[in-house]
């Protein structure tokens, strides 16, 4: 189930009054909202319920048990057997094809089957992974099964995160949450401001320039590549952002807090400060538990950009099992290394509009390898920037730049803006609220190309 | 319930309940498409059911003015409109009876006539169109290193065909391209979504049956047998890509009928028209569905995990198989 579909908006409009209903009697409420969260993922495909099911009976017994165990070994045994699980399932559903296919090749059969991937599981698994560590480390008590089970299915993360912490998410679950308390006026904008980036500049820049220049480097100018390029680094981000905006919008209403996931990321001063803006949850996840445990800066300078640097193809290679992906990572791994090793940090406002610059197009570069199909196809996105100046850019029109601008510039936005904005919103009586945010969804569908495009995020 | 109304969360389901029915009235006439242009069922009918007094109300108030006014604006005025006639000039009339002027037969030329030569500088325009599987093997196109060969465009609309002009309507799209595109080849991939019972566009007094049925076989093959015919007489030769083999039994059993159809109106037409065999192109050594294909000894990925679709690499195989047609038709150089 699409958030931007009318199937979502009456499942949500039966699922949110129902659910307040039920706010007071928490055992009712835990069992309708895992059902709505386990019919919005049977949306897809019904056969990778059991797989969910099953990645949230195994975490937590095994949860359960680390937290039982008195003896370290044993504590070690019970969480070694939980990442082989979580690893293990993520490895077959994400990575079998591709390993397969290269045993195939080296030794000449052809047994290979096809998998398919299940929707989010890279995110639920994700959050597993972290409840079972967290156990592990004692920071965390192992809650009821069914609140882990909501905890892991609630629906507003489910396939596209954030990836919420059990630290984060499970206190909210500890008791009925307060109708008073919630943001009304945030989660509506959140909502309408994700619809936006998604469906109006996301899908517009898919449609008229990414998709088609990515597809045929070859047969287009250097602007358009360029421009291309540029547009696919706002449309991943309008795309994803967009996303999560939605996610947490619907989780406010529902009466949840969940944690930012972007913070403006194209106005980053250097990669360091990207990556504290960009799909913010993956990368403290990345942070504490993997880069940290495996020495993280502790262990000097050299250890350091190791660690780096395998933090960083790990964090690619967790997109997809493809060398363009590595090489994604590898770009960011190295220029976070470079950054380290000549110690940049802009101390002058020109300074960091030379970062800005600077990072923003070590960005696209890197947006380059993670967009094409092959490595083929990305070179000849590079060689094309620069060997066809001149021809005619049809692609070139007035809507397109006018997205990537948009997009851009929404990235110098300032919070005190954003916070006004909401203010005023909230200010407005109830009927006024509900025209704004009709008036708001038919420009929206109505700017926005025909047709719902899956998110981009959704295949990770 | 009134303490809880007075509440955030009771004012966000308010705010959330009246702002979805307020859009509901102002988008009603886009809802409504919508819904047209399902896949019949029940979800299809209740969304009819509901949409169509939404339309009403929502004309009665005026409140279909915003949109069509947005519309107009941005250059895209008419997109509500639903267009479900099969726009295909009427077959040739037979002779009139009695005696009349016989024709001279024409002369016939010893040897084969000489390939139209196309170049760098005066290329073959190629326009590629159908469903979702046009794009990959489109794009395949535009990756050929054949400078004599100028794609004019992709044009691959999801979920689309030859059976539901009222989802887009393809026989108008064609018109437009035989008067203003004006390519010399129209490479189309048709039929993956139109292997469905029911069919939009059916000539008055016409009833068509369940898909495989006679009657649903003849009005497919009258739309393609149209298609064809209309375009070869705008000079563009047409060249169809028949339906992959797929993984699935439903598939299995309805592609072919596609293919059967698709595949004798190109030998009809053979003048100007041809059919590729991406069925047998992409099947295994025994004749079964494979994701995988040896490409240069390499095992390649075909197919996505859905079992239709293609991945670039069968796509740059079909625009092989493509430019060879082609290279038979034409001197390419």
């Amino acid at each position: 189930m699409l958030f931007p579909t009318v199937t979502f908006a009456v499942f949500f409009l039966i699922v949110l009054p129902v659910s307040w209903a039920l706010m007071p009697h928490q055992r009712a409420w835990r069992v309708w909202i895992l059902l709505a969260s386990y019919v919005f993922y049977a949306w897809w495909d019904w056969h990778f319920v059991f797989l969910l099911g099953a990645s949230t009976v195994v975490n937590h017994v095994l949860a359960v048990a680390i937290h039982r165990a008195s003896g370290v070994r044993r504590r070690k045994g019970m969480l070694a057997l939980a990442l082989a699980f979580d690893l293990g399932m993520l490895g077959y559903f994400k990575y079998a094809n591709f390993f397969l296919s290269s045993v195939d090749n080296a030794i000449g059969t052809s047994w290979i089957a096809q998998v398919a991937l299940p929707v989010g599981i890279s995110f639920f698994t994700f959050m597993a992974i972290s409840y079972v560590i967290d156990t592990y480390r004692g920071q965390l008590v192992p809650a009821s099964f069914a609140r882990f089970a909501v905890f892991q299915a609630f629906f507003p993360h489910l396939v596209a995160g954030p990836i919420v912490r059990a630290s984060e998410l499970l206190p909210q679950l500890e008791s009925p949450r307060d109708p008073r308390r919630v943001n009304l006026s945030r989660a509506f904008v959140l909502i309408v401001s994700g619809l936006f980036l998604k469906v109006v500049i996301a899908n517009h820049l898919a449609v008229h320039i990414v998709d088609e220049v990515f597809a045929a480097p070859n047969q287009h100018s250097s602007l358009e590549v360029l421009l291309a390029v540029y547009g696919y680094a706002v449309q991943i981000f309008a795309d994803f952002c967009g996303y999560t905006n939605i996610a947490i919008g619907i989780a406010l209403l529902l009466g949840f807090e969940f944690p930012q996931n972007f913070a403006s990321p194209y106005a980053a001063v250097s990669l360091q400060d990207f990556w504290r803006r960009w799909h913010m949850t993956l990368s403290r996840w990345l942070r504490d538990y993997l880069y940290i445990p495996l020495g993280g800066n502790r262990k000097g300078r050299i250890l350091t950009y190791r660690n780096l640097m395998l933090t960083f193809v790990l964090g690619g290679l967790w997109h997809g099992a493809a060398w363009t992906f590595i090489v994604w990572g590898a770009i960011h791994g190295v220029g976070l290394s470079v950054e380290r090793l000549i110690g940049w940090r802009p101390s002058s406002r020109a300074g960091e509009w030379l970062g800005r610059l600077v990072t923003f197009h070590v960005v696209c570069f890197a947006w380059i390898f993670f967009r094409a199909d092959s490595f083929g196809s990305a070179g000849q996105v590079i060689v094309r920037l620069a060997d066809a100046w001149g021809r005619p850019s049809p692609l070139v029109t007035t809507s397109v730049v006018l997205a990537i601008l948009t997009g851009l510039l929404a990235q110098f936005v300032r919070p005190s803006a954003a916070a006004a904005f909401i203010g005023g919103f909230g200010r407005l009586p109830v009927a006024a609220k509900a025209v704004t945010v009709a008036v708001c969804l038919m420009l929206i569908n109505t700017l926005g190309p025909v047709g719902v495009a899956p998110f981009i995020y959704f295949r990770f | 319930m009134r303490a809880f109304f007075a509440t955030a969360a009771g004012r966000g389901i308010v705010v959330l309940f009246v702002g979805l029915g307020l859009a509901g009235l102002l988008e009603a006439e886009g809802l409504r498409k919508q819904a047209q242009i399902q896949q019949p069922g029940i979800e299809r009918d209740i969304a009819l059911g509901v949409t169509r007094p939404l339309v009403r109300v929502s004309r009665a108030l005026h409140l279909t003015t915003p949109r069509h006014e947005l519309q107009a604006a941005i250059g895209r005025s008419g997109e509500d409109n639903i267009d479900s006639t099969v726009h295909l000039s009427q077959p040739p009339l037979p002779p009139p009876a009695g005696p009349t002027h016989r024709p001279r037969p024409p002369k016939h030329r010893r040897g084969k006539p000489a390939k139209p030569v196309y170049t760098a500088a005066r290329p073959l325009h190629v326009w590629v169109a159908g469903d979702s599987l046009a794009q990959v093997p489109g794009d395949g196109l535009q990756r050929l290193t054949v400078a004599s060969i100028d794609v004019v465009g992709v044009e691959s609309r999801l979920s689309t065909g030859l059976a539901r002009p009222d989802l887009y309507n393809w026989y108008t799209r064609f018109n437009q391209v035989i008067a203003h595109v004006k390519p010399q080849v129209a490479v189309l991939s048709f039929g993956a979504d139109d292997a469905h019972d029911y069919m939009a566009g059916v000539p008055a007094g016409r009833t068509v049956g369940a898909f495989g049925t006679p009657s649903w076989i003849a009005e497919y093959r009258r739309r393609v047998d149209g298609v064809t015919r209309e375009l070869n007489a705008a000079g563009i030769r047409t060249i169809w890509l028949g339906l992959p083999i797929p993984d699935g039994p439903g598939f299995k059993r309805s592609f072919p009928v596609v293919n059967a159809i698709l595949q004798s109106v190109a030998r009809k037409h053979s003048k100007l028209s041809s059919y590729v065999d991406t069925w047998h192109l992409l099947d295994s050594a025994h004749g079964t569905y494979t994701p995988y294909l040896r490409v240069h000894g390499k095992l390649t990925l075909m197919r996505l995990p859905d079992g239709v679709h293609y991945t670039p690499a069968a796509g740059d195989l079909i625009a092989q198989a493509v430019l060879e047609q082609l290279r038979g038709y034409y001197t390419l150089r």
